[in-house]
């Protein structure tokens, strides 16, 4: 793997979980009404941020094999839980700790077969 | 009532939507159904369009020649509105590694429709998750039970 491929791995993840962040603020917003512009604001870019994701991703995909790429999307459940207690201020409690700790394990196996 | 700053269910959201369709915890659940949809109409599509050698194939563009594979954008389009919905009331901590339940989904319904094998590490893979979605379901099915 060269330091562009590197790049543009992390790259797509972090699209992915920026992507989803924006849109969960951009619903939440919506809960005050859809016409502020906020709200259409922060889903534009969710969406804008989600298809940079899967346009690099289908670009990888052309040089990876999928089993290589796909425990990398393992990962973003535990950085977008990170994140998620940061950014949105969540709470995370242990189960949900442990948990999503075991679920991105699986991902990983899953995906690496 | 689950309070999350920022991303509380409030009473009168989920006094409605309880039971039923409109549950944002089903629509985790259906969300991921309509991925695995889409996931196994698109495979069909691009097996059918693999069969036709045009030059520009590479691109996965032949795809959309079957319409096995609009089928499967209609159902990725609507399992992202369903997603949307989702993220209006539960919070992206719970929600997302919930519908990781698709990462068992698709590769157990590649394996009974498409006859897919699945191998022993695979198998692994697929309980951890199964374990990992329980421990972060229970505490969320006593707060349903206490509404």
């Amino acid at each position: 793997m060269t330091a562009v491929s590197a790049a543009l791995i992390l790259t797509s993840l972090v699209a992915f979980i920026a992507g989803q962040l924006l849109l969960k603020r951009g619903m939440e917003a919506t809960h005050h009404g859809w016409r502020q512009p906020q709200c259409l604001w922060l889903l534009t870019t969710g969406i804008g941020a989600m298809a940079v994701s899967f346009f690099l991703t289908v670009g990888l995909l052309q040089r990876f094999d999928l089993s290589y790429l796909y425990p990398f999307q393992g990962l973003s459940v535990i950085i977008l839980a990170a994140l998620g207690a940061i950014t949105l201020r969540e709470k995370i409690t242990l189960p949900l700790a442990i948990g999503s700790l075991l679920i991105s394990a699986g991902v990983v196996l899953v995906s690496l077969s | 009532m689950l309070m999350r700053s920022g991303s509380t269910i409030d009473a009168r959201s989920t006094s409605w939507a309880l039971f039923g369709f409109a549950n944002p915890w089903f629509q985790i659940v259906f969300s991921a159904m309509l991925v695995t949809a889409s996931e196994l109409f698109i495979k069909r599509g691009a097996m059918v369009a693999a069969e036709t050698s045009a030059s520009w194939n590479w691109t996965g563009l032949g795809g959309l020649q079957s319409v096995w594979v609009w089928w499967g954008i209609f159902f990725v389009i609507l399992s992202f509105l369903s997603w949307l919905y989702v993220l209006k009331y539960i919070p992206l901590t719970v929600a997302y590694p919930l519908s990781c339940v698709v990462h068992v989904f698709i590769p157990v319904s590649s394996w009974l429709i498409l006859n897919e094998a699945i191998s022993a590490r695979r198998w692994c893979g697929i309980v951890l998750v199964l374990i990992g979605l329980a421990i972060v379901a229970k505490p969320v099915a006593r707060i349903e039970e206490r509404l």
